[in-house]
């Protein structure tokens, strides 16, 4: 907190007073200016306090938060981080509103029945009573704790968060849902080829002479990495969009190509093979720093042809000729490789290729180039809270666990394990589970009814779960199907520390607000569990009772840290946010790889041995079993299921709609604006259309999002659980094929 | 010519990613359904592909305000020094002649004050030296805040299409049009 001359008036006193008292159910009104005619704006008239977005983004903006008597007024971009530049986004800026929300979830509820909408208030101690005692039974019952299941993920990223896999491991061994939907598929492509996922700072795209951004949609879900692709174009380079949408960012480049989906590896593969043949190949770098490029190149001429690469992806063959020739003369040149390219049953070898793509043609190590696909050089934290000890005498797991991409620590060298199951399959693995089966979850920072596949099936998991604790903000459909729900901080009410997997900046998050109504952060949910288990039964938990979340967060940094970032301590973030010191903009500037060999893989060894090809080989697609092929990707007005929901984002996105192309809605005679039910081997869904040729004439287009609101709109009713082929080599379990699912339209 | 700040609209480089509309009101906090501004998608006659240009909207600041000339309380003024249109909300008595007369809509009932009101242009940021809250936030530079009587730009124009033509007006707000990419589409 940067404490500012503070004019005190009895208005903002009435404000800050009603919004933190016990009758906070305010009206919004009294949190505007009554006047639009102001004087000139006084930065010393408020407290500023430095936050960071802890969504799952790119971006991870580094935020300024003006506050005054203790309510949020408005927020901005840090101005100090060249990335956020002074700006956020329609979701940053949306934050204000949270704290306020008429729809948070205020204090600890009980539901009796699941999905009856029948809560009623309890205590924190009588909430966490319950709970404790059924975790305690269930020891009992079971000799273990391996009934109770814990599922989390990208809900809130703030390094102390991951104290909620901490408070777990201070019960004792139970089990966890690993893995990731986002981007496994990808990491481990990228661990074959170079031995870790490594991307250029994003800010170097300035340099690139030639963009190719495939599979991704900056303009919506970066939208501060769009500025230096704008200015790469401006100096001159030419930016090409691969993707089956014609996206916003698609909008924004010189040449749009829409490949049949999942095609992508035949794309680059095809691209290779005319690079190959017209000797544009950067001997030196395949030579020198590569492994089997030999090999992949008698693939090439045996297995490839450009045609044949026409003939897959749907792009002329001329076409792909011009842009792979351009792509190998241009220097640097740069392929930002997008998640949703990789969500597909052949996604990993998919990446593989395109990683092959820029290493063939020398653009690894430079800088304004690379494959640029995400990285974790900035996680280096102590991981204090995530790092807990079970309770003496624990019983477990036999047989080792799985770990996930964010899992950093060392494993505990004891006999017994926590037991892990697939995240993308969280219905199947609650149904399957047995010895002891799961019977109580806990859900934190994550939405499994809205981000979880196959809904219907979910459902009927858990119904067979005998308590569900969900910790949340907002009353969403996990929050339905739970019995339990606690109600946790928003970033401006708790502390931590961020940073990104795409940019090099690391923001500190100060509590700017004391918590609204009964919110506490996980780590403290944690410590208040600890103090009702070791009430009950001492010695059960062994998380800390008594715990400062200042004093937590700071305990997640080190000296390494402070190095990397050129800080002198965790204060020095208080000033503004602060960039790693690299050597070079660019991963891997001294091509010394992390692979077995040393070298950049074209031939790995190691991904042959976990049961795919050692060559970046093509891989077909999932074979269609409905009329169209679904796409769910992102919409611009949420994360996931967040931020859709509030009344603010309402005003300017107020319904979900399905995307068709008009040729295909004519010859079902569906106009523009119907209201259309999409449905296939999983569930269906209704919503209003809206035709427009951005969508193939063979694809439907539904943007993920929770509308809340009574809305009943979720993506998750179509989309099945069908394992991506890679990612379980480094986050524990497959990823997911989220754009690999067919479905059939018609008139609702 | 006088100073006459005004927004610069670039559609080529908008991404239509409604930042600077949440940008006003996270500053603002306008009450539900007043919308200070607004991001429009351009008509698929005007730009081919739906939904992928956009038009970001407020207050022209116009040079002959339709809102001052038909305010019978003297509700709004247009500053000397800048030629910001200011809306006093503690004047108006809730007409409505504003709303029905400025042609682009930038005047709204605020059903709460039962009063009208609209975009500022941040006069109050402005004397301060600082951008309006939606020119700050703008993530590609797609709008930014110009001084008429300054700006130097070939390649602007006052009217894009869908935009209505009031030269009596004379709105300030200039534009920049966009672009579409060369499509190789199966």
């Amino acid at each position: 907190m940067t404490a500012k001359k503070c004019m005190f008036s009895r208005r903002r006193f009435l404000q800050g007073a009603a919004a933190v008292g016990a009758a906070a159910v305010l009206p919004c009104t009294l949190l505007v200016p009554d006047k639009a005619q102001a004087a000139a704006f006084s930065e010393g008239d408020y407290q500023t306090f430095r936050n960071a977005c802890p969504r799952n983004c790119y971006d991870t903006c580094s935020i300024k938060t003006y506050v005054q008597d203790g309510v949020v007024k408005f927020i901005e971009g840090a101005s100090e981080s060249t990335f956020t530049k002074g700006g956020l986004c329609v979701k940053g800026y949306a934050y204000t509103r949270r704290p306020y929300s008429p729809d948070r979830i205020k204090y600890p509820m009980v539901q009796d029945g699941r999905r009856s909408g029948k809560w009623r208030r309890v205590s924190w101690d009588e909430a966490l009573d319950m709970i404790a005692k059924k975790m305690l039974k269930l020891k009992e019952e079971d000799g273990s704790l391996l009934g109770l299941g814990m599922t989390k993920y990208s809900g809130n990223f703030g390094i102390t968060n991951y104290g909620v896999e901490g408070m777990m491991s201070s019960l004792g061994y139970t089990t966890r849902f690993v893995g990731t939907p986002c981007w496994p598929a990808g990491i481990d492509a990228q661990n074959y080829d170079m031995g870790n996922m490594w991307c250029n700072d994003p800010e170097d795209m300035v340099k690139a002479r030639y963009v190719i951004v495939w599979g991704a949609n900056p303009a919506w879900c970066s939208v501060h990495s769009m500025k230096y692709i704008m200015e790469a174009k401006r100096r001159g380079a030419k930016v090409v969009v691969v993707d089956p949408v014609f996206t916003q960012t698609a909008a924004k480049g010189d040449v749009y190509w829409q490949p049949k989906t999942a095609s992508d590896g035949a794309l680059a593969l095809g691209m290779a093979r005319h690079i190959l043949d017209k000797g544009l190949v950067d001997q030196d770098f395949v030579h020198t720093y590569g492994l089997g490029f030999d090999e992949f190149a008698d693939y090439l001429r045996n297995n490839v042809t450009v045609e044949w690469a026409a003939e897959q992806s749907g792009i002329p063959a001329e076409q792909i000729m011009e842009v792979a020739e351009e792509f190998a003369t241009a220097d640097p040149a740069t392929i930002w490789i997008g998640y949703g390219m990789q969500r597909h049953t052949n996604g990993g070898a998919s990446v593989r290729s395109l990683d092959a793509l820029v290493a063939m043609t020398g653009n690894i190590g430079k800088e304004g180039g690379g494959a640029r696909y995400g990285h974790l050089q900035t996680w280096g934290f102590n991981y204090h809270a995530l790092i807990q000890k079970q309770p003496e005498g624990s019983k477990g797991f036999m047989g080792g666990a799985a770990k996930g991409e964010f899992d950093f620590t060392e494993g505990s060298g004891a006999s017994y394990t926590d037991r892990t199951v697939n995240i993308n399959k969280t219905a199947q693995s609650i149904l399957d589970t047995t010895d002891p089966a799961i019977r109580m979850l806990w859900v934190s920072c994550k939405n499994p009814f809205g981000q979880d596949f196959d809904r219907p099936k979910l459902e009927k998991a858990f119904d067979k779960l005998e308590m569900v604790v969900t910790v949340d903000q907002f009353f969403n459909e996990t929050v339905a199907n739970s019995d339990i729900v606690l109600p946790v901080t928003t970033l401006f009410e708790e502390w931590t520390v961020n940073a990104s997997y795409w940019h090099y900046w690391l923001s500190i998050n100060e509590q700017a607000i004391k918590p609204m109504f009964e919110a506490k952060s996980n780590i403290e949910i944690a410590a208040a569990l600890s103090r009702k288990m070791n009430e009950l039964s001492p010695g059960s938990c062994t998380f800390p009772q008594d715990i400062d979340t200042r004093e937590w967060m700071a305990k997640e940094f080190n000296q390494g840290i402070y190095d990397m970032f050129g800080i002198r301590d965790w204060t020095d973030l208080r000033n503004g946010p602060a960039k790693a010191r690299l050597k070079s903009s660019a991963a891997w500037s001294d091509k010394k790889f992390a692979t077995p060999s040393g070298r950049y893989e074209f031939k790995s060894e190691q991904c042959a041995n976990n049961g795919h090809k050692a060559l970046p080989e093509f891989k077909t697609g999932r074979e269609s079993y409905d009329k169209f092929r679904l796409l769910t990707p992102h919409t611009k007005f949420g994360l996931h299921s967040q931020f859709v929901n509030l009344d603010w984002m309402h005003e300017y996105n107020e319904e979900p709609y399905i995307y068709m192309h008009p040729k295909a809605a004519a010859e079902k005679s569906i106009r523009d604006l119907d209201m259309v039910r999409v449905f296939n081997k999983v569930g269906e869904q209704k919503a209003r259309v809206k035709l427009t040729d951005n969508v193939a004439e063979d694809c439907l287009l539904m943007y993920e999002a929770w509308f809340g609101r009574g809305n009943d709109y979720n993506v998750q009713n179509l989309v099945d659980d069908e394992s991506a082929d890679m990612g379980a080599f480094k986050a524990g379990a497959p990823g997911v094929a989220i754009h690999d699912q067919f479905a059939n339209v018609e008139r609702a | 010519m006088k100073k006459q700040y005004a927004f610069l609209v670039d559609t080529e480089r908008c991404i239509g990613c409604f930042t600077c509309a949440m940008a006003c009101r996270n500053y603002y906090h306008q009450v539900e359904g007043v919308v200070w501004r607004q991001v429009h998608p351009l008509s698929e006659e005007i730009y081919p592909h739906r939904e992928r240009a956009f038009l970001s909207l407020s207050c022209n600041h116009c040079e002959n305000p339709a809102c001052l000339n038909v305010c019978p309380v003297e509700a709004y003024t247009k500053r000397e020094e800048d030629g910001v249109v200011v809306h006093h909300q503690e004047k108006c008595i809730g007409c409505g002649n504003c709303i029905r007369s400025c042609p682009y809509g930038a005047p709204k009932y605020n059903p709460v004050e039962k009063r009208a009101e609209k975009c500022s242009l941040c006069h109050e940021r402005l004397d301060a030296g600082l951008d309006p809250a939606c020119v700050q936030a703008c993530p590609t530079d797609a709008l930014q805040l110009i001084d008429l009587a300054e700006f130097e730009r070939t390649n602007e124009v006052q009217y894009p299409a869908g935009y209505p033509r009031m030269e009596g007006l004379n709105p300030s707000t200039r534009f920049v049009l966009p672009k579409t990419p060369k499509m190789v589409r199966r």
